[in-house]
């Protein structure tokens, strides 16, 4: 049922606009194409209007949604390679043809920590690719290995290790090629790739060498992520201000929100008092304070049932091992700039002062397991803007498992209760398995939100950190017309990626 | 003159769709020949423009077979600005109804002759056979399109400054900065208005009631542009309650009664069509 001009009308229907709104307006397309239309211009300097006309009966029409962290759906686990490309490439294609039901038309398939040896050849397989009728792989994020290992959660120990040799030590395990420019990255990556490719690392700022390769990853396109991490306020901050975008799974596998010391979790409302020049020299200083691993381990549990985000060692209350105060007393210019930060104050209300860097984006896994609804609306309110919504799924997502019990591995078995995952016959967690969709109903009731504001989360905000904001999760003239219709309670109607629906809900 | 008085905005805009529905529908317009229909901008005409839009998703009325012409334009606003009368004309009406794009004409502002931009306006008019019935609302100062107080009643399409009264009155569009505001427009001229073979005005609102009474209660002048509808042979002008402060008892009385007399004319003609008697064709001019 195509259109005889190719261009298709949505009416009768709300978009989200960049704002969050909601208002009521047309959408025009063009299906051959597969982009967004300037509706206005097609109509006076095309001279076309659209054949099809699409009643959407009050629905919402926004852009699909992306999903930036996720470990595998559909029985099928990103970061498992069998030795056979053939297989991990039909398993990939499988998740990105199943997952639109969930309203994704683009994801970004994350690799837990992997023996060193792999990750060459698991990221050269993870090239973009827009698939016909399924969601599009933007990239990789390589969640490992430069990860603390006091946060390490699933991640397996004896895979961590520190970047040594910084930049160096980055292409030493996940290939030079594949943290090739941004350009020459897409060139070499074959007929089937798209233009728009996209890489993310997540990596503990504190660990040897990688908060002096972040410039370095950061000028060739990579978006550099901090996780898994005991980084103290000025380290996480100076990792900011070298070009860190984006925080992993805010909350988890990271220090509890200290009030002396934030850490990473106060990157969100970073105070415009503290942004003052920061030299090379005093980081070098701080990092070199840190001890590798300060915190004790407190009953250690098998981690491999555990959820890939949630922590498996208890971080003691005073969680920000090296205290702020002692610190800066030991790096003098620190106290030196910070007095001389800010000089004025100013009268405009509303206005707040400008800083000198740009907040990091941050994660947030929306099931009520992995952070509390009171978490969720504390960062929101903090950095609305900032929110990112993400499932941070394991393979067994997949939302028309029937509730019970099931196999997983090594002959254990899994009991599912809704959104929650647990070992049979334990009250162990065994990861996320949220989709995307519950994840922005869920935020809309756990903040308060409007479901437009929700969708901005797994919409516009991704898309913006990512820098693909012009084809990507949003309706602007030219993007591409990869679209979810939701009803107004958000529960996906159908599907279209590139201006062809590729799901919808039977009757 | 026929001036037809609703009690409020949105009963005046259904009151002139269903007019031009059934106008539009008594031409049966074909391709080869399209009713041609004149259209204006602003506030006063978007309840007008909901009620065409209601008729055409009810399939009361189709826009296919329409040609249109826009009143103006201002000058050297793009065209896809805000505020531009493409953007309104786009938003307010033509994506929501069956109007093939090719058959909408609207000033070029940005073109790069103007003066020749405004000749083949008016040449295009021409060539479809004239202007069937235009649809138009007054400013404050009774200005019709762009044509300010002060114009030439037999004027044509062609560049005007705009008056200082209206560009502090579109200021509230721009930010309220009077220096945002174009100073020039495109519009078609009284004279052009005149032409046409009927005029729709529709006046709501009791800012515009001084400007109608010296329209339609005073001589024609060129102070007060809408006058020159007093030598139109088929003008209707439909206002709401608010509009008519300005006029005089006798003539909001006067003018009451003649709706009353055309519904009953209306009446017997239709009675008469019913039992075959033949309709004198061409009829131009109101009842009154």
């Amino acid at each position: 049922m195509s259109s005889p001009n190719g261009l298709v009308c949505f009416t009768n229907c709300l978009i989200p606009l960049e704002d969050g709104s909601l208002v009521e307006k047309d959408l025009w397309i063009d299906e051959r194409r597969g982009v967004i239309l300037d509706s206005q211009q097609t109509f006076f300097v095309r001279r076309e209007r659209p054949d099809r006309v699409i009643d959407l009966g009050g629905n919402i029409i926004s852009p699909g949604f992306l999903d930036i962290q996720i470990n595998g759906a559909y029985n099928f686990d990103f970061s498992v390679y069998d030795g056979h490309d053939e297989d991990y490439i039909q398993g990939l294609r499988h998740v990105a043809s199943k997952i639109v039901e969930t309203g994704v038309t683009s994801f970004l398939p994350t690799l837990i920590t992997q023996e060193t040896s792999l990750y060459p050849k698991l990221l050269h397989l993870l090239r973009p690719v827009s698939g016909p009728d399924a969601a599009c792989v933007l990239g990789w994020h390589a969640e490992g290995p430069f990860l603390q290992l006091a946060k390490r959660g699933a991640h397996a120990p004896s895979f961590l290790r520190t970047a040594k040799d910084r930049i160096k030590t980055f292409e030493d395990v996940y290939g030079a090629d594949n943290l090739a420019d941004s350009e020459d990255w897409l060139m070499s990556s074959g007929p089937n790739s798209g233009t728009l490719g996209v890489r993310v690392i997540t990596a503990a700022p504190e660990v040897d060498g990688v908060l002096d390769s972040v410039k370095d990853l950061t000028s060739r396109g990579i978006v550099y992520s901090i996780g898994h991490s005991i980084a103290t306020t000025d380290i996480a901050t100076e990792a900011v201000r070298r070009g860190a975008r984006l925080i992993t799974h805010l909350f988890n596998a990271m220090p509890q929100l200290h009030h002396r010391d934030p850490s990473i979790i106060g990157l969100l409302s970073a105070s415009p008092h503290l942004s003052p020049p920061f030299s090379p020299e005093a980081a070098a200083a701080l990092v070199s304070q840190v001890p590798h691993s300060p915190v004790s381990l407190v009953s250690p549990t098998t981690a491999q049932a555990r959820s890939e985000a949630l922590d498996d060692i208890v971080t003691p209350p005073m969680s920000p091992v090296v205290k702020a105060t002692r610190l800066a007393s030991r790096v003098p210019s620190l106290q030196h700039s910070r007095q001389s930060s800010r000089p004025e104050l100013h009268l405009e209300k509303g206005q707040v002062a400008d800083m000198e860097f740009e907040r990091p984006f941050y994660e947030l896994i929306v099931d009520g397991v992995h952070s509390h609804p009171n978490s969720v609306r504390l960062a929101y309110n903090v950095y609305p803007d900032g929110c990112i919504l993400i499932t941070d799924a394991m393979k067994i997502l997949d939302p028309n498992l029937k509730d019970g019990v099931h196999e997983w591995r090594d002959g254990k078995r899994f009991v599912k209760e809704g959104f929650k995952l647990y070992l049979e016959g334990t009250d162990t967690l065994a990861g996320s398995v949220i989709s995307l969709d519950a994840c922005v109903r869920n935020f809309s009731r756990f903040t308060g939100c409007s479901l437009g504001e929700a969708i901005k989360c797994a919409t516009f905000n991704p898309a913006r950190c990512l820098g693909i904001e012009n084809t990507k999760g949003t309706l602007r003239p030219g993007a591409d017309a990869d679209l979810v219709v939701l009803d107004k309670q958000g529960n996906v109607q159908s599907t279209w990626v590139k201006g062809r629906q590729v799901w919808a809900r039977a009757n | 003159m026929r001036l037809i008085i609703r009690d409020d905005p949105a009963s005046v805009g259904d009151y002139i769709a269903k007019y031009i529905a059934k106008r539009i529908n008594a031409f049966k317009p074909t391709p080869e020949k399209p009713f041609v229909l004149g259209l204006p901008t602003g506030s006063s005409p978007i309840p007008t423009y909901k009620h065409l839009i209601q008729l055409v998703k009810d399939g009361k009325l189709s826009f296919k077979n329409v040609v249109t012409f826009n009143m103006d334009e201002y000058v050297g606003l793009p065209k896809d600005h805000p505020e531009s009368y493409h953007t309104f004309m786009f938003r307010e009406f033509f994506s929501h109804v069956d109007i093939d794009p090719g058959n909408v004409n609207i000033l070029d502002g940005n073109a790069r002759d103007l003066i020749g931009e405004c000749k083949r306006y008016e040449a295009k008019i021409k060539a479809l056979g004239g202007i069937e019935l235009f649809l138009g609302g007054i400013g404050e100062d009774g200005h019709i399109a762009f044509n300010e107080p002060g114009s030439s009643l037999a004027s044509r399409t062609r560049i005007k400054t705009l008056a200082y009264d209206t560009i502090l009155a579109n200021a509230r569009f721009f930010n309220n900065d009077i220096a945002l505001v174009p100073r020039m427009a495109l519009t078609v001229g009284v004279g052009t208005v005149l032409e046409s073979r009927e005029v729709v005005v529709v006046v709501t609102g009791q800012r515009k009631s001084l400007a109608l009474s010296k329209a339609i209660e005073e001589g024609v002048n060129h102070l007060w542009t809408l006058s020159a509808l007093q030598n139109h042979p088929w003008a209707l002008i439909v206002v709401d309650e608010d509009a008519t402060a300005e006029l005089h008892v006798k003539t909001v009385k006067y003018f009451k009664s003649i709706e009353r007399v055309q519904d009953e004319v209306e009446a017997r003609h239709d009675l008469l069509k019913a039992q075959g008697v033949a309709e004198e064709v061409n009829q131009v001019g109101s009842m009154e």
